[in-house]
């Protein structure tokens, strides 16, 4: 395939437009199956909470909120650079949009940073599941199981900003080719909407995770 | 439909907002209000996500089956929610 056909509309579509319209319609399609994914595992939280709020409260507590913060405001910040990158796409700007992936993926790998640092801080604190774990206070079993959903959400929620940094540097070393035009960036703008969906997701666990401790 | 182009000045003013309801949650989550704490949060939480998807991912603007597909999202998990504190809360369990 030469490269001028790559940008072009593919066959099976009449136009730019619906080609367009048909990658949105599948991105947010597969966006609430991921609802799905991680609904379940917010429902378990809020079941299990409700049994045992105070030593999920207590849980919470010995999050580290400085880092946390932070981390939300890393990620919003790499939200935004991601939307600027699609909108240098759509201005077909294609040393703007490397810039800007470029950035996205840099604050992204910051977050992550930030993000293992906390969870070495917890395995010093012997507050990761298994058999080093150390409880204090009543109700031993549900603090621990609040540290088993902390684990399993941030880490599902770390997998997702590794993919979507890979899918970025997919972008950037075609964006390097000259590969998207303003007639054509669908890829920008469909992996943007999953890079801003994770941001979501982790604007609910620094809600459910981090702040319920705060108060004591 | 054609693309739906969002300008760069809305992007920078979602983004300040972002960060000034990011800061906002935090603050209030020291005060001790009870069960409101968590009303507070996730309230402050859902309006974030809003405006991220209405704008970061220009949702807004876009035509009326994306519409329907995040409505659906949403309504899903408001069923797995709704459905399973139902069953939950009215066993008594809950203190």
């Amino acid at each position: 395939m030469s490269e001028s056909s790559s940008l072009a509309v593919r066959e099976q579509f009449a136009t730019a437009d619906q080609q367009r319209e048909t990658a949105t319609v599948g991105m947010w399609v597969f966006l609430v199956t991921e609802v799905m994914f991680f609904g379940g595992l917010f429902m378990s939280h809020i079941v299990y909470r409700l049994l045992h709020t105070a030593a999920f409260d207590r849980g919470s507590a010995d999050m580290n909120i400085l880092l946390g913060s932070i981390n939300t405001a890393v990620l919003i910040s790499s939200s935004f650079t991601m939307a600027l990158a699609v909108h240098a796409s759509q201005e077909g700007k294609w040393r703007r949009l490397a810039g800007f992936l470029f950035a996205t993926m840099l604050i992204g790998l910051a977050f992550l940073g930030i993000k293992f640092t906390e969870y070495y801080q917890h395995y010093q604190d012997h507050k990761v599941p298994g058999f080093w774990f150390e409880s204090s206070g009543a109700d031993p079993g549900a603090f621990q199981m609040f540290f088993v959903f902390y684990f399993a959400m941030t880490g599902l929620h770390a997998i997702h900003m590794m993919i979507g940094i890979g899918v970025l540097a997919v972008l950037l070393f075609r964006s390097g080719l000259e590969r998207f035009t303003s007639a054509y960036h669908n890829p920008v703008v469909i992996a943007g909407l999953y890079w801003h969906f994770v941001d979501i997701v982790w604007v609910f666990l620094f809600a459910i995770f981090y702040l319920p401790g705060l108060h004591l | 439909m054609t693309e739906p182009i969002v300008s760069v000045k809305t992007y920078a003013l979602i983004f300040t907002s972002l960060l000034a309801l990011t800061l906002t949650t935090t603050l209030l989550a020291y005060i001790d209000l009870g069960v409101f704490n968590m009303v507070i949060a996730i309230t402050i939480a859902v309006i974030k996500a809003t405006l991220i998807v209405s704008f970061f991912m220009h949702a807004l603007y876009e035509f009326k089956l994306v519409h329907v597909i995040i409505a659906g999202g949403i309504l899903w998990f408001l069923i797995l929610v709704f459905m399973t504190l139902g069953d939950f809360l009215s066993r008594g369990w809950v203190k």
